[in-house]
């Protein structure tokens, strides 16, 4: 059953994508595309043509969207958050090296603020999944999520969270590392056709990554879970739509400076 | 694959080129993207990265400045591509003609699919034409398409067709 969800996991990703656009078309009164536009677009990305800058560079995307639905497989699995988190890090630095592989000047710079990104929510998840253990008493997400009582003992560390939840989704105020219109998509500039599909399928994986830590705070009741993640869905979207995008040092401020001192107060409380 | 052309229509998405127009009818595409008229009901997302657009929206009658940008944009994005001409002045010059800078139109750089007219058109229009536009779209194949009407011969490498080389020669036409 679970190897299922893992092979379903980017068409899942793909719903959620699809279900934010609808959702964020209703909130600025409009009415959005079609639920399935994320494989509308997939569908059509694999009818066009391609053109390769050169092969390590398409391969690195194809390589960063495997380690991802790895690293999502593992989420699905109950491994230990440790290994998960830096899954997702190896994940992100094939990304990076794709980034920096090429001659552009817009690959290079998303490729500096998805590193600027990675230095910024890194710490927070890996406080959380500290914070996991000190209530638990062990990383493995099976365990944790017989636990309980995440919710009441780490009301800070889920807001600290909340803060990197946008980071990572790419959404405002912090979505520095795509911001299109000014850089271009970033590292997704020189990507085309059938390898862009990859970069636009693993945003569907980071979706569920980012989501499933928000999950694992209900704990053992798989309901408050889904309430969490589905709140959190609607907050995000709601400052995405209210809010312009920070400047990449202000960004680092605002995660070093609010969410990280939130999270270690938290941790300090549980300790303590 | 036919399978795959069907959901060609179902996910155009465009690049907006400005070359050299009034800003009038890039102020219309621009509203006809935002919540009134909402394109993204279509399924259209404004990339501003040709090589990931189907849809290439020019407003302007381009300047000697912008040709040599407009035509790159236009080799950049992968076929299947459809060219929309967006205002009057991108159509035939319009208010630009005959001026000493301007070139009457852009359909003497890159094949143009669809014109729509008015000075400036209306949202309305655009949005018209860009479901003509879909339609174009769904009927191409993929073959390199050849943009060139005054450059001249058809630059090659081997026996495929070069994008660089047709580049470069816009670049070594100065005025
Ligand atoms: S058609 Fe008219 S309004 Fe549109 S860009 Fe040209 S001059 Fe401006």
């Amino acid at each position: 059953m679970t190897w299922i969800w893992i092979l379903l996991a980017p068409l899942l990703g793909g719903l959620i994508y699809g279900g934010e656009r609808v959702l964020r078309a209703r909130m600025q009164r409009r009415q959005g595309p079609p639920l399935l536009q994320p494989f509308y677009d997939m569908f059509k990305l694999l009818d066009k043509r391609t053109l390769i800058i050169h092969a390590p560079h398409a391969l690195l995307a194809v390589a960063h969207f495997l380690v991802l639905w790895f690293t999502v497989a593992a989420i699905f699995l109950g491994w230990n958050l440790l290994y998960i988190i830096f899954l997702h890090l190896f994940a992100q630095i094939l990304l990076i090296l794709a980034g920096y592989s090429v001659r552009s000047v817009y690959s290079h710079l998303g490729a500096n603020r998805e590193l600027l990104m990675v230095v910024a929510y890194e710490p927070i998840l890996i406080v959380v999944a500290v914070g996991f253990y000190l209530i638990s008493g062990s990383f493995e997400i099976s365990t944790i999520l017989q636990g309980g009582g995440y919710w009441h003992q780490l009301p800070l560390l889920f807001v600290a969270l909340l803060i990197i939840v946008p980071i990572k989704v790419k959404k405002s105020p912090f979505d520095v590392g795509e911001a299109h219109q000014e850089i271009v998509g970033g590292i997704e500039i020189e990507y085309s056709g059938v390898f862009y599909e990859f970069l636009y399928m693993s945003r569907f994986l980071e979706y569920i990554f980012i989501y499933s830590f928000v999950f694992l705070f209900g704990g053992e009741s798989y309901w408050l879970g889904a309430v969490l993640v589905a709140g959190t869905f609607l907050v995000v979207n709601l400052v995405d739509n209210a809010t312009a995008r920070v400047h990449t040092a202000d960004m680092l401020k605002i995660v070093y400076g609010v969410a990280m001192s939130l999270a270690i107060i938290n941790i300090l409380g549980v300790l303590l | 694959m036919k399978f795959f052309t069907t959901f060609r229509k179902k996910s155009p998405w465009i690049l907006h080129y400005n070359a050299g127009s009034c800003n009038g009818c890039d102020i219309e595409i621009l509203a006809s993207l935002a919540p009134k008229f909402d394109l993204e009901r279509f399924g259209v997302i404004n990339t501003g990265n040709p090589k990931q657009s189907d849809i290439f929206l020019v407003t302007g009658p381009v300047t000697y400045r912008s040709r040599e940008r407009l035509v790159e944009l236009y080799t950049q994005i992968p076929e299947p591509k459809v060219v929309v001409a967006v205002g009057s002045c991108t159509a035939t010059g319009g208010v630009f003609r005959g001026m000493v800078n301007t070139e009457d139109g852009i359909d003497r750089y890159i094949p143009v699919d669809v014109y729509v007219p008015g000075c400036a058109s209306s949202p309305q229009l655009i949005i018209d034409g860009l479901v003509k536009a879909l339609e174009i779209l769904e009927a191409k194949s993929k073959e390199i398409e050849k943009p060139f009407k005054l450059f001249g011969a058809i630059e090659t490498i081997g026996n495929k067709l070069s994008r660089l080389n047709m580049a470069k020669k816009v670049h070594n036409d100065e005025n």
